[in-house]
């Protein structure tokens, strides 16, 4: 399969009808072997900016580790974002000010099926899972995820954007899964 | 920490332990009267009534004539009383059961095999609320003596809506010829069974048993607590076989392979029909090895002499590679995350050539874990019906042998739905990049769904619960 185009009926459209967006999703669909995971997670108020950058710091290793070993992430991200600012951008000048308005930003691309494979993530993931849950808006209520994978599914569905209209369109530049790449070009 | 200890005394023996009887019978039955049916599960437990007691797993000194079990749907447990809250509780999957669309499609329950085309009424899953299941050793004067009184205390309780017998076949193998039942997990809290060695970690009780910790360190459990700890769910399939048809797809993987029909059977299975493992009986047959040695192996085990993680001597996509990849790399965790015990006989005539059409045959069990989600559906919707989960690996010698991505292709062949214009089989070969493989294609599908039931198997002390519901 080559590049994907953006479908015809697409270009120089400003409003995105039932019917265009309906292609847009089937097109997605046939083409594209990796999914999108756009999870936007609130804060719980009054908490320190610094304290979400500690803690994301202090997890990254383990992170890294865990989604090389889980083997279906292509690429993951943390964006960190301030809803009361214009760019959503927070102001590290505020890092270590209680805040009502930040939010966590869990951006990936993945291979497959999320939900068939939530207790692997937890598996490898639960313990970071738990630590960003704690100052999460209604994190506490399905922390330790280890105990509950069905809430911890459904938190990931209700929040994250790419399963919700009209964000879940993707462009992938190639249909190969993140095992086939590492087949074909081996790290060196 | 040590192992749990397990009051297998509450616990449904079916879920622990392999009764190794002759005979089965399943009785699916639907809820008519509440209170009758909590007198049923009552003399069940008392072993009153001149009814058979429910087995638990405590093993006892002289083994039993019979074993009976009992287990509930979704909406059995809702018919008994359980509150909506509470059923929200249990697995996602069970609460949807194995007739919805969404399980149906998801496991691979599609065309032939759709709850449309179930017998017994099981595709109506709203009607689906108990089973009851008989396994007696020997006698068939033993199976009909208690059928008798299961009868008659069924009468006024529940309806029958099917009664589905199994019948072990000699040298328990199956209709396709293979011996089955070799490999179950080694459950933690479990005796060790020192007859059957197996060369793989063993797996945490909660995978089993709601109320304990499962391998991902957290503890499945449901509401009420008198329902939680001990309890068990199970996928019950009656899984019909088409013989002469797995025969033809042989003959046509032998032509497409240049492989004899029986080293072709043993390569779609990981095991010959006699159970030796290919990978440690990889040319030939042989003697049935002993029970210390059948189970007792892995893939990928350097150096090249004994490495098999291209799937060169047993297919990465063989049945049994497939539904247990042992210590083969695949993505997510590992298998011990996703196994399941299989308590399952063959039922119909034994096949005769010459007599292809002389009645339905099959498999049909349970297929036991502590969650449907992430165990029996994880293999059935992922391992079984997918080819992209085998993680980049090389064997020992490196890039120009291959790699086992490239070494798996289609569906399994046993249980996949296996589309004949998409269907394909990977017999693999030395060579960069699958260079040199070998892709059999263009069969269908030779194991249809004939039913299937999402179950959940209350402890002892949780049926005790549900025979005081309607009273409360």
């Amino acid at each position: 399969m080559g590049i994907l185009k953006k479908p015809t009926s697409l270009l120089n459209t400003t409003v995105c009808s039932d019917s265009i967006y309906a292609e847009l999703i089937n097109y997605s669909e046939e083409t594209i072997m990796a999914n999108p995971l756009t999870l936007i997670m609130p804060v719980l108020p009054d908490t320190k900016l610094l304290t979400i950058v500690e803690l994301l710091a202090k997890s990254q290793p383990a992170i890294d580790a865990a989604l090389e070993s889980i083997g279906t992430v292509h690429f993951a991200r943390f964006s960190l974002l301030d809803r009361s600012k214009p760019n959503l951008q927070p102001d590290l000048l505020e890092i270590n000010k209680p805040s009502s308005t930040l939010m966590i930003g869990v951006i990936t691309v993945y291979d497959g099926d999320f939900n068939p494979y939530i207790s692997d993530f937890v598996a490898q993931l639960g313990d970071v899972f738990n630590a960003l849950l704690a100052v999460v808006v209604d994190g506490s209520t399905i922390t330790p995820v280890q105990d509950n994978i069905a809430k911890f599914q459904d938190f990931v569905t209700t929040n994250d954007a790419s399963q919700h209209k009209p964000n879940e369109n993707l462009f992938s530049a190639y249909p190969q899964t993140v095992q086939q790449i590492l087949a074909a070009f081996p790290p060196q | 920490m040590g192992a749990p200890i397990i009051d297998f005394k509450d616990v449904q023996g079916v879920i622990l332990r392999g009764y190794r009887v002759k005979f089965a019978r399943h009785f699916i039955l639907s809820i008519t009267d509440t209170q009758a049916t909590a007198r049923l599960l009552q003399s069940l437990i008392n072993g009153d009534a001149g009814l058979p007691q429910v087995t638990t797993a405590l093993r006892r000194e002289v083994r039993p004539a019979s074993f009976l079990n009992v287990s509930l749907t979704s909406a059995g447990l809702s018919a008994m009383g359980v509150s909506d809250d509470d059923l929200k509780t249990f697995d996602a999957s069970f609460q949807q059961g194995a007739s919805s669309d969404a399980i149906a499609t998801i496991i691979g329950d599609v065309g032939s095999s759709a709850p449309q085309n179930w017998i017994g009424g099981l595709g109506d899953g709203q009607q689906v609320h108990m089973l009851i299941s008989l396994w007696v050793r020997e006698s068939t004067d033993v199976m009909d003596s208690i059928t008798a009184k299961l009868n008659d205390a069924f009468e006024g309780a529940v309806k029958v809506l099917l009664v589905q017998d199994a019948n072990a076949l000699p040298d328990d193998k199956i209709h396709f010829g293979y011996r089955d039942g070799i490999a179950q997990p080694t459950v933690i809290g479990m005796p060790p069974n020192n007859n059957i060695p197996d060369d793989q970690p063993p797996v945490a009780t909660g995978e089993f048993l709601l109320g304990y910790k499962n391998q991902i360190g957290g503890t499945y459990r449901v509401s009420p607590s008198q329902l939680s700890t001990n309890s068990s769910y199970a996928a019950f399939r009656i899984l019909e076989q088409d013989v002469a048809g797995y025969e033809d797809l042989l003959k046509s993987f032998s032509e497409q392979s240049e492989l004899d029909t029986e080293m072709v059977a043993a390569k779609i299975c990981g095991r010959w029909r006699n159970g030796n493992p290919l990978t440690l009986a990889p040319t030939q047959q042989g003697s049935p090895l002993p029970s210390e040695e059948i189970n007792n192996f892995t893939y990928v085990k350097p150096p090249a002499e004994t490495d098999d993680t291209l799937g060169l001597t047993c297919p990465i996509g063989s049945h049994i590679r497939r539904n247990n990849p042992r210590n083969g790399a695949v993505v997510g965790t590992d298998s011990t995350h996703h196994r399941i015990i299989r308590r399952a006989m063959p039922y119909g005539p034994v096949y005769d050539p010459k007599k292809p059409d002389d009645g339905d045959r099959g498999l049909v069990g349970y297929f036991v874990n502590a969650s449907i989600h992430n165990q029996f559906e994880f293999l059935t919707g992922q391992w079984n019906l997918e080819s992209d989960f085998v993680k980049s690996a090389t064997a020992p010698g490196g890039e120009p042998e291959g790699n086992a991505v490239f070494n798996i292709s289609g569906e399994d062949v046993f249980l996949g739905v296996n589309e004949d214009e998409s269907s394909s089989f990977t017999f693999a070969h030395d060579g960069k990049n699958g260079a040199n493989n070998t892709n059999a294609t263009g069969f269908g599908r030779t194991i249809i769904t004939r039913g299937s039931v999402y179950c959940f198997f209350p402890s002892i002390t949780g049926l005790s619960y549900l025979a005081s519901l309607p009273t409360q």
